[in-house]
This record gives structure tokens, sequence and C-alpha cells, in this order.
């Protein structure tokens, strides 16, 4: 568990960051989002004390981190950036194994960690020797975050890890990231400008503009009630329904009722409804089939289904 | 040549099997010619055909030579300590603000000719290796301060920031992150240091450093233009198998070569 009271930073005169609270709960999925210069980053980095807050107070399981070294700190938080920043001189299996070694783990332990952590994240066994200018964009992106995730930390900071990525790529990370987090249940703050990011991601998502919190809830309640024109805008204006439409599953929406064969189109259980809805305009109709990983046909979706209010959740 | 050596793993081997072929040549005809001088009196008799006495012979070759190298190691592992120690005190965060100054002492120390340091040396060290040891030491450490700052500030902030982030302590990013990556740059500037000062040395004969300088100003006093001709050639000798040398052992970083461009995807 992360909090911050009333955190404060200054930069000469410049205040980045102007007394914000905040509470991440173990677990939670926390995406910082806003513009640049909103004070994002500064607020993640003040976690890990790469800077200094000037006042108020930051704890970690109820501890202040001013108690820690702040070398012990690091090693118990899991940090990746967007450069990766990944030793150049180095293996990816050294450089994965960077945070046990400085924990002094055996050398047998480290290597296990390693070799499981790669398969955690889909890198090739033969990757292990190769140095990072060898991989591409994605790659050395997967050895920064199974850098961060090597000593077990239970948190886990991420600066726009994905920021450098192509769209592609990003996505299949993101769709990883989520479901690693799903098994491995770690705190993890993450900071993007990427509102689509922002909210395939987050359990709970913290809008900061000028150095403030401005608004924060889960993805669905920002969407339906944002704060002011700010959040509205931010979160994609007109767009929002759409946005929304893609945070929900069709397989919550379709009627479990055996269709007549042969009806189509298809679409996923899968699929969120915003696709289901592209696939309703460009097929010019208002019912979709829907089938299950087997590709067998389990539901059916109606495009007034699809128009009804979530029920609350 | 080096830097592509890092771009496959077949061609490390390729490196290591010939590196050391070329130091090795010049080695050979170096100890050759420290060993041997006497049977080339024939072909300087060519240059000096009037005088009784053609070749150096107050000293053996092989002594002078042993006398200069030592003379250029000591200096250049004092030069290195000195150099690479100051470069990494000012650029950590409370040393910063000695920076520019640190860069002009060593800017003045090469443009301060070794003559002049060694005529300035000598009536406060008196005569022999010191002062010169003194003067190669000022006159090397340019390269060797230069190259260590632009080694350290040549590493990303990123690698940095990740250093730091990963729990490293000052003296880990240290050791295990800024100076290797800065390793071969650093190893450029002792090249260039070693190799300027394995002439510079020959100097300290005026000062009675004895060393492969003697057959040189020895033959300038006495107008034998053969024991300048021997005096020139071993040290050039010298220079060439020390200069190939540290181009073999210059290290190729992985990931700051060319290839760090070619291999993202």
């Amino acid at each position: 568990m992360i909090e911050l009271f009333d955190v404060t930073r200054r930069f000469g005169d410049e205040t980045a960051v102007d007394r914000i609270s905040l509470r991440v709960e173990r677990g939670e999925f926390c995406v910082l989002v806003g513009t640049s210069g909103c004070g994002k980053s500064t607020t993640l980095r003040m976690i890990n004390r790469l800077i200094e807050h000037s006042e108020g107070e930051i704890h970690l399981d109820g501890q202040p981190i001013r108690d820690f070294p702040e070398d012990q700190l690091r090693r118990r938080i899991g940090y990746a950036i967007q450069s990766t920043g990944l030793f150049p001189h180095w293996t990816v299996a050294r450089n994965i194994g960077l945070v046990p070694r400085l924990l002094q783990w055996s050398g047998s332990r480290i290597q296990d960690r390693v070799e499981a952590l790669m398969a955690l994240l889909g890198l090739p066994p033969e990757f292990a020797h190769k140095y990072p200018h060898q991989l591409s964009g994605g790659q050395a992106q997967r050895v920064g975050v199974a850098r961060a995730l090597a000593a077990d930390p239970d948190i886990l900071l991420m600066d726009e890890p994905f920021g450098a990525l192509d769209p592609i790529t990003r996505q299949t990370l993101q769709v990883e990231l989520r479901d690693l987090q799903d098994r491995l249940d770690k705190t993890i703050v993450f900071v993007t400008h990427d509102m689509d990011e922002a909210l395939a991601l987050a359990d709970r998502l913290v809008v900061m503009h000028e150095g403030r919190i401005v608004q924060q809830g889960s993805p669905i309640e920002l969407l339906r009630a944002p704060a002011d024109d700010f959040v509205a805008s931010l979160l994609g204006g007109d767009d929002r329904g759409l946005k929304e439409a893609a945070l929900v599953r069709v397989g919550e929406r379709m009627q479990p009722i055996t269709p007549k064969v042969g009806e189509a189109p298809w679409v996923s259980r899968e699929a969120t409804l915003n696709q289901a809805l592209s696939l309703m305009l460009w097929h010019q109709t208002r019912h979709l089939l829907v089938v299950d990983d087997a590709d067998a046909p389990v539901g059916r979706l109606s495009l007034d289904a699809l128009l009804q209010k979530a029920h609350h959740e | 040549m080096s830097e592509a050596a890092f771009n496959g793993p077949g061609s490390v081997n390729g490196r290591s099997r010939w590196r050391f072929a070329v130091p090795l040549i010049w080695l050979t005809a170096l100890l050759l010619l420290a060993v041997g001088m006497t049977t080339l009196e024939p072909l300087f008799r060519l240059f000096e055909p009037d005088l009784r006495q053609v070749i150096y012979d107050r000293e053996h070759f092989w002594v002078l030579l042993g006398e200069h190298v030592l003379m250029v190691a000591v200096a250049a592992l004092l030069a290195t300590c000195v150099g690479v120690a100051a470069a990494v005190a000012v650029t950590r965060a409370a040393g910063r603000d000695f920076m520019p100054m640190v860069a002009q002492l060593a800017s003045i120390g090469q443009t301060f000719p070794p003559v002049a340091v060694l005529a300035l040396a000598v009536p406060v060290l008196g005569f022999g290796t010191v002062p010169l040891i003194v003067a190669l030491l000022l006159y090397g450490l340019l390269p060797i301060v230069r190259n260590t700052l632009a080694g350290i500030q040549g590493i990303s902030a990123e690698v940095l920031e990740a250093a730091r982030g990963m729990g490293m302590t000052p003296r880990q990013v240290l050791l295990q992150v800024e100076l290797p990556l800065a390793a071969p740059v650093i190893l450029a500037g002792i090249r260039t240091s070693v190799t300027v000062n394995v002439a510079t040395a020959a100097l300290g004969a005026t000062v009675g450093a004895s060393n492969l300088g003697d057959p040189i100003i020895s033959g300038i006093v006495n107008g034998n233009t053969a024991y300048i001709i021997q005096g020139a050639v071993m040290i050039g000798l010298l220079a060439l198998t020390v200069d190939s040398l540290f181009e073999q052992l210059q290290p190729g970083v992985p990931g700051q070569s060319s290839g760090a461009q070619s291999g993202q995807g």
C-alpha cells in the first residue's frame, strides 16, 4: 500500500507537485494521467526517492519512506522507464538479474529467477546472452519489465514504459501487463499521457493537472462523471461513449440464447462493445452472433442491448 | 573494425586469433634492434663514413630501452590515476563546481612545453628521472582527463537513472556502470597520452635521465647522424608497438557501437 499525504515538490520557485494526497491499495493498478508537465512523473519518482519530496509524507505499508535508506527502498520497488535504461554493456540475463544481485542472492537462485522471468514475459531463452542493442523496442521493454519484477517487489513503478513503442506492440504489451497484474497481484503505479492506455490498464485513474490531482476514480466513474471540462476533454470529449464501450466486454451484454445456425456476422465474446458497434455499423445490422474462444456460437447481441446502461459495478 | 567485432557472435573469435599479430611484429623488430644494433654497423657507416664510431656504445640499447619503457610506464600510471580520479571527482554531485577548473588545469599542463617543465623542475627536483616523470605526467594528463570526462558525460541519462532507480549505491553506479561504459573512451585517452610521451621522454637525456633519448642528444652534440637515427628508430618502433597494442586492447562496448541503431526494429 502506498499513501501520499499532502505531498509537495518545488523546484526553485516552481511548484511541480502541489499538496497531493493519494492512496494506492495493495494489488491496485493505479494510473497517473495528464498532459506533459502536470507533475505525474515527479509524483512517481518521489515514491522511490529519485526525487525527494519537499513537504508532506509518503508511506509504504504505513512506514514513512524516509525511514529506509534510499538504496534499500529502491531494491524493494520495481522500476521501469520509457527508454528501458537497460545497461548496454550487460547481457539480457545480467540486466534482469541486477536487483537480485544487489540483494546478494545466490548465483543459482538468480539464474532460476531470470529464466522464470524470461519465460513469464515471453522472451526466448536464447535471448539471455544477447545485448540490449540486439533487441527490438518491444523486446527491450519486456526485458525492462522483467528487470523491474526481478526481486519480486510488491510495488512496481512504471514511467510511460510503452511510450516509445509502435501502437501494435504497445497494445500487446498492455494486454500482457494487465494479465500479468491479474496473476501477480502487484501494486502498480503507472504514468502515461495516453488516455486509451490509461483506460485499458487502470483500476484507479488519477487525473493530474498543473501539479494537482483533479479527479480520481475507476475509469467508468470518470467517464460517466468527469469533474470538469479539462477531465472531460482529456477523456476524449465526444469520443467518451466509445471509450466507455471499450471497457465493456460483449459477453456482459449478450443474451445467452442458442441462435439459429448461419446467422452472421459474428463477434467474439471477449471483444469490447465498441468493436461490436463498429461491426454493426460496418455490416449495417442490428444483431450480431456471439462466439466463444472455440468459435462456437454462445449468444446474441442486439443494438438495443448494446445501448443499455450497464448495471452498476 | 573493433566496433564491428561485437555485431556478431562469430566475429569475437576471429578477432582474438590474430589481434596481437601487428604489435608482435613491431615488438620483434624493436627487440632485435635492441640486441643486435652492432650488426648494422655497415649500414650506419653509410651515414657517417668519416667517423670512428657509428654505433652508440655508451650504454646497451636494451638497457636504454628498458629505462625508457619504465619512465614512460611510471608516468602513464601516475597520469592515469591522477587523471581518472580527478575526472571522476568532478563528475560527482559534490565536485561538479570544480569541473571547469580541472579541465583548464589539464589544458594548461599540455600547453606548457615539456622542455620548459624540465627546465623549471630541475632546480627544484635536481637532475635525473624525477623531473622527467613530472614533465611527462603533466604533459600526459590532458588526454586522460578530457577523455574520462567525455566518457562519463556521454553515458545516457536514462541508464544512470535506471541504475539509481534499481537501488545501486553511488559506488556501484560508478564501478559497474559509469567506468565500464566510459572505459573505451578512457583507454583511448591513455593511448594518446602514452604514445605522445614515448617520444617526449627522449628529452630526459638533457636532464640526466638516461633513456633512448641519449643517442639522439649525444648525436646532436657530437654531430653524429648515425646515433640520432639509432635513437629515433628505436623510439619510433617503441611508439608503434605501444600504439598498436592499445589498439588491440581497445574494447568495443556492446550497445554503444554502431550496432545500437541497426538493432532497433
